[in-house]
């Protein structure tokens, strides 16, 4: 081989062998490279491997905070119903024994460490529901310390030793706590465990709802005491209406004691004139037995009686006058009856205890019928101004009880002016209101004794005299029927009140 | 930077230059990594920046045309391993404005650790769109090269320049690109 031959090989030699090495150096590089892409793809399968240990971590615990956010919105949801106290408790052993997995649990109410009849002895069961079952019930109460009067302020966990009670069913765990209630009883709440283990974290959150389900039981407690207190206080509104009637009716028959020999006065007025009078007509009628007599005398002995002689008897027996004058007489006696009947009349409204209902009335009538009530204290010494005009608009009102209002103001208005004066009853019509002003010009009051003019038993009359109720029951009636009194007084002047009824 | 940009790197000088003056540069430039590069690794933005200047002397060339021709050339290298909704868009404009929206969030779901630059856009019309280019790397010329890159892509013929650059002693970089 020549020279350059040679020369040739060995420049392609180093040409191949440089070559050689620059790809061995390139695949030493993609080698390495391919190790570190291995690697990093074992970093990143770990790290996937890690991060979805994590997620799986995560969703577990979201799935735990959720079902004990479900668990307190619904016992929340039940502490903030309407349901009873039976209910709730139920309610909650259900929703608490299902949140713990619990196997069973049930709620007692105990008094002074003994058991209280309890809706057949209720047991709630895991994935069952509720049925009776004393026995359980019963046993797995005398686990708890129930003769000892502690309130527990938490859940307490014991576990439990089947040998001890006769419990056959591998039950590991008791929990409980308990609530006081009215009336010294206790509220027991109860669940039995299988399970080897018990959630310790969610004992925090059976201490939240253990917390509300105290509150929830105050509340009801607080609603029954709310409900016996209403019942009470209705009843004694009951009691204090009917001793208002009754004040009102005693205070009317104390008046009407006052007024009794007045009215006994007027009725003995024309009663003694009727009897006067029927006396005088038992006369004229023996005169005219006598004349018809007579009469039969003549036509007996004379066969007839001529027109002469009629007149002659006729006149003999004054016969015109006994005519005219018994006229008279029965229409005086019909007169009297009359008064009197309106005497009895009126104070049989006023007397009469009433139902309270209210209707039209005419305040004109009951002035006047009020008017003739106490006549026999006005009508000797004062003067009667009555201005009401028969035709004031009528007030919704109940007659009697107003009747008394006015009698008790004119008797009143009677005594302020001892030694006579004018009583003036007077209106003011308005849009909305009929305005009765009784004015006296009596003795007056001073300041003090306005003040307490409506306070009951106030009184500035002598003992026996006043019973000092009736201007307050007056006040009450008057304040039934919505109507305003005010009172203008001076000393020495007199007194007027206004009595302003709203008009229909 | 991500590994990507320079296993495509070594690929753009070995099919330029060969694998004997890609195993030169390494040699000469003595990195760190040893220019044993993965897609999935994340290296030094220095070595990219030293082996440009080493080409930029061995081979007599400007950095600017240097960064703008592996720009262009590395689109389609970048496209075709863009993630599904980044093959959506038939113009140039409607690209642009995907690269943040789209391909970028598409890109941080794989790589959420990968420095992007932004693109902020400063005016458009039917023909010419100009944006600031932001990136702490200051690469404007790879990005021209890419918008290139883009437009052979698309099919359109585009001028492409910035009004602005900071090599250039503005305050920012400015990158134009007018439909041609």
């Amino acid at each position: 081989m020549c020279d350059s031959g040679r020369k040739s090989l060995t420049q392609d030699r180093d040409k191949y062998e440089k070559r050689i090495a620059v790809l061995e150096r390139k695949v030493a590089r993609e080698k390495k490279a391919r190790n570190i892409a291995e690697h990093q793809l074992e970093k990143y399968s770990l790290e996937i491997y890690e991060t979805n240990q994590s997620l799986k971590e995560s969703l577990a615990s979201a799935k735990k905070k959720q079902a004990e956010l479900e668990y307190l919105a619904n016992a929340s949801n039940d502490v903030a119903s309407e349901a009873s106290l039976n209910e709730l408790m139920l309610n909650t052993v259900a929703l608490t024994g299902q949140f713990s997995a619990a196997d069973c649990g049930f709620y007692l109410v105990t008094k002074e460490g003994r058991l209280q009849s309890n809706d057949s002895y209720k047991l709630w069961q895991k994935n069952k529901g509720w049925k009776n079952d004393p026995v359980l019930v019963k046993s797995a109460s005398e686990l708890l310390p129930l003769n000892k009067s502690i309130s527990f302020d938490s859940w307490i966990v014991s576990p439990i030793d089947d040998v001890e009670i006769g419990i056959r069913e591998g039950y590991k765990w008791i929990t409980y706590t308990n609530f006081p209630m009215m009336n010294d009883r206790v509220a027991w709440i109860v669940f039995l465990s299988a399970d080897d283990h018990l959630d310790v974290e969610s004992l925090y959150v059976l201490e939240t709802v253990r917390g509300h389900l105290l509150n929830g039981i105050r509340r009801r407690i607080s609603d029954v005491r709310i409900l016996k207190r209403t019942v009470q206080l209705q009843d004694t509104v009951s009691s204090l209406d009917v001793a208002k009637r009754q004040l009102v009716q005693s205070e009317k028959m104390a008046s009407l004691g006052q007024l009794a020999a007045g009215v006994a006065h007027e009725i003995n007025n024309p009663i003694a004139f009727v009897y006067s009078n029927t006396q005088v007509l038992k006369d004229y009628l023996e005169d005219f037995i006598n004349l018809d007599k007579t009469i039969r005398k003549v036509l007996h002995d004379n066969k007839s009686l001529d027109e002469p002689l009629y007149e002659s008897l006729c006149e003999r027996m004054e016969l015109s006058f006994l005519q005219d004058d018994s006229l008279s007489l029965v229409q005086t006696n019909l007169e009297g009856l009359h008064r009197v009947k309106e005497i009895v009349d009126n104070l049989k409204s006023f007397s009469h205890a009433g139902d309270g209902v209210f209707s039209n009335i005419s305040i004109f009538d009951c002035v006047e019928s009020a008017l003739k009530i106490a006549w026999n204290s006005l009508k000797y010494e004062h003067q009667v101004d009555n201005q009401l005009s028969k035709d004031i608009p009528s007030i919704l009102g109940n007659m009697g009880q107003l009747q008394q209002v006015f009698v008790n103001l004119f008797m009143n208005a009677a005594q302020a002016m001892e030694g006579g004066g004018t009583l003036t009853i007077s209106q003011t019509l308005s849009a909305k209101t009929l305005t009765i002003q009784v004015s006296d010009d009596g003795c007056g009051m001073d300041e003090d004794t306005v003040n307490k003019l409506f306070t009951p038993f106030f009184t500035t009359k002598p003992v026996g005299i006043g019973t000092g109720l009736g201007l307050s029951i007056s006040f009450a009636i008057l304040e039934a029927h919505s109507a305003e009194i005010q009172v203008n007084s001076k000393i020495g002047q007199g007194t007027s009140f206004n009595l302003i009824f709203p008009l229909l | 930077m991500k590994g990507i940009v320079f296993v495509k790197f070594n690929e753009f000088i070995e099919e330029l230059w060969g694998i004997e003056f890609w195993d030169e540069l390494l040699d000469d430039a003595d990195l760190s990594s040893d220019g044993v590069y993965t897609t999935v690794g994340t290296y030094d933005d220095q070595e990219l920046f030293s082996l440009i200047t080493l080409i930029v002397e061995k081979k007599n060339i400007s950095p600017k045309d240097a960064q703008f021709a592996f720009g262009k050339w590395v689109f389609k290298e970048l496209y075709n391993i863009a993630p599904p909704g980044a093959h959506d868009f038939k113009d140039i404009f409607e690209f642009l404005h995907a690269v943040q929206n789209v391909i970028h969030v598409e890109v941080k779901k794989l790589n959420p650790d990968a420095l992007l630059p932004e693109f902020e856009f400063l005016s458009e019309t039917q023909n010419k769109l100009s944006f600031h280019y932001l990136s702490p790397r200051k690469l404007c010329f790879f990005c021209e090269g890419l918008v290139h890159g883009l437009a052979e892509h698309t099919g359109q013929e585009v001028k492409v320049y910035q009004s602005e650059c900071e090599h250039e002693g503005d305050k920012r970089c400015v990158i134009v690109v007018e439909k041609v």
